[in-house]
């Protein structure tokens, strides 16, 4: 495995093309049309991603996705970390968060177009929902284990509670922090996906679920491939930035993302 | 003339320490007395120790002169005014270390003077300066994973005293490195110390760290935490491990606090 790893992507590619030879086994084997060899799903890539009309779909989606998850970022960051520091506002969020957290985000769509209409908002909203309960779990776990010694040191140096939050348990628990981001970058893309199932306008998850009730299974797989690298894309990138924004951390961190 | 004497005994002691107790009220294990009406004072540019078991309460007592955490009686004052939360003419040094892990060696030891509003030039130029003086400016652009025990310590010694605190809080500083960088730093500290004689309150559990750092030492017992005997340590300064170690005076007091903590731990036994 060791020589395997050395060439970056090698395994990568060994994975997909055993996927595929599974899928073109499976395939063969069952010969329903639901299910059609990969080869001719992947033979659709090119005309679909060639129509102007899936690539504003693509671009539909990535920005309600891209909107929430930064607007989730902005809220749940904050809330997480003053949830890690003051067991006062831990106290008043935690049962919330019980509440929502096991009810699937996606699940509160109908409900949500009934109060906003079905337009981009609603989307972003449940995007926004996804994302951010595990920010800020992480959030706050990164908040509560910062050192106590780390800012009293602050503190002696003149840093007020506030200053302390922003500037010291903010950077400290950045590590944390972004394990929970990464998480919601893929939760993200799930719930983008769903919510376009339940309220089909635009975007990558109207045109899957539209070429599923027309029976074109070839679309529909190719679909799955293009929400599959996209999906790939955004956590390739996004653990790019990790890297460098947390180089910094105690090698933890790199292990605790590996198993998120 | 009992009257300026009295103020001028005042005057040189920059920490007063009265009464004060730490009291800790737990559903679980009931009150618990971590210190009981511990006063002591600590004069203009004096060294002093507090040495005990653990748990007798001495880091408990640097905090609560630091201003980190609240005695539940009595007062302490510092320079005159009393505590009230923690301030920079305080700055601890503590066995963690503490640094902050998303800035450079460089960065740390800048922290304070930019607080303080200095520009990033003198921020700069002081933290170097610092850096030097502990030995690790080759390393200002190192980040604290980086480094050992040993250098991160130097860094957070540098770190604090590159705000210019008037006392230094020393919280069992040495007490997670190996016994040979112990002894470097404990060089390295009294060279500083010798510069310009801030006032140190250095918290330890180690007999010969005490005797050989201080001016004073304050031996504690434990439960519940209390001052047992108060040792002026006259031996003279600079000093020299390897002079000290052969010096009657030294050998005794090592021997004389040894006993006295033994006998505490016999008492609990």
């Amino acid at each position: 495995m060791a020589r395997l790893q050395s060439v970056p992507g090698v395994s990568a590619l060994i994975a997909c093309l055993a996927l595929l030879l599974i899928w073109d086994a499976l395939a063969r084997a069952f010969a329903v049309s639901g299910l059609p060899p990969p080869w001719d799903a992947l033979r659709q890539l090119p005309s679909l991603l060639s129509d102007p009309e899936t690539l504003i779909n693509i671009l539909a989606s990535l920005r309600r996705m891209a909107i929430g998850f930064f607007a989730a970022l902005a809220c749940a960051v904050p809330i997480g970390l003053m949830m890690g520091r003051s067991a006062t506002v831990a106290a008043l969020f935690n049962p919330l968060f019980m509440v929502i957290y096991p009810v699937p985000k996606a699940a509160l769509m109908p409900l949500i177009m009934l109060w906003i209409g079905i337009g981009d908002m609603a989307k972003v909203l449940v995007i926004f929902l996804g994302v951010s309960l595990p920010v800020v779990y992480h959030a706050f776990q990164g908040a509560r284990a910062v050192e106590e010694k780390m800012l009293w040191s602050a503190a002696a140096m003149g840093l007020s509670a506030r200053a302390r939050l922003l500037r010291v348990v903010l950077p400290a628990a950045l590590p944390e922090i972004m394990v929970g981001a990464r998480t919601g970058v893929v939760l993200a893309l799930i719930t983008m996906v769903t919510s376009e199932m339940i309220a089909r306008q635009t975007g990558v998850g109207n045109i899957f679920f539209t070429a599923l009730d027309m029976a074109q299974y070839d679309t529909v797989y190719a679909m799955i491939i293009v929400i599959g690298v996209l999906g790939f894309a955004c956590d390739w990138g996004f653990e790019a930035v990790r890297r460098v924004a947390v180089a910094w951390a105690e090698p933890s961190h790199q292990i605790a993302v590996g198993s998120a | 003339m009992a009257r300026p004497d009295r103020n001028q005994r005042l005057a040189a002691n920059i920490i007063e320490i009265a009464a004060v107790s730490k009291v800790y009220d737990t559903t679980s294990r009931g009150r618990h007395v971590a210190l009981s009406e511990i006063s002591l004072d600590v004069a203009q540019g004096q060294f002093v120790s507090i040495l005990g078991p653990s748990g007798c309460g001495k880091s408990t007592l640097l905090y609560i002169v630091g201003g980190f955490i609240e005695a539940t009686g009595g007062s302490v004052r510092v320079g005159g005014a009393p505590v009230t939360g923690p301030g920079p003419d305080r700055g601890p040094v503590f066995q963690e270390f503490a640094l902050f892990p998303w800035k450079t060696v460089l960065g740390n030891v800048m922290y304070g003077p930019l607080q303080q509003g200095l520009s990033k030039g003198e921020a700069q130029a002081r933290a170097r300066e610092l850096l030097e003086l502990v030995h690790l400016k080759s390393f200002e652009g190192f980040y604290p994973k980086e480094l050992s025990g040993g250098m991160k310590q130097r860094v957070a010694l540098a770190r604090t005293l590159a705000y210019q605190p008037k006392i230094l809080l020393m919280d069992e500083p040495f007490g997670a490195l190996d016994a040979l960088t112990r002894k470097h730093l404990q060089n390295e500290l009294l060279e500083i110390w010798e510069r310009d004689r801030k006032t140190v309150m250095f918290v330890t559990h180690s007999v010969e760290e005490a005797v050989f750092l201080s001016d004073r030492v304050f031996v504690m017992s434990t439960s519940p935490g209390r001052i047992r005997k108060v040792f002026d340590v006259a031996l003279p300064r600079p000093r020299v491990r390897a002079e000290l170690l052969v010096d009657r005076r030294y050998q005794e007091m090592v021997v004389a606090i040894e006993r006295l903590m033994d006998e505490q731990e016999r008492e609990l036994g």
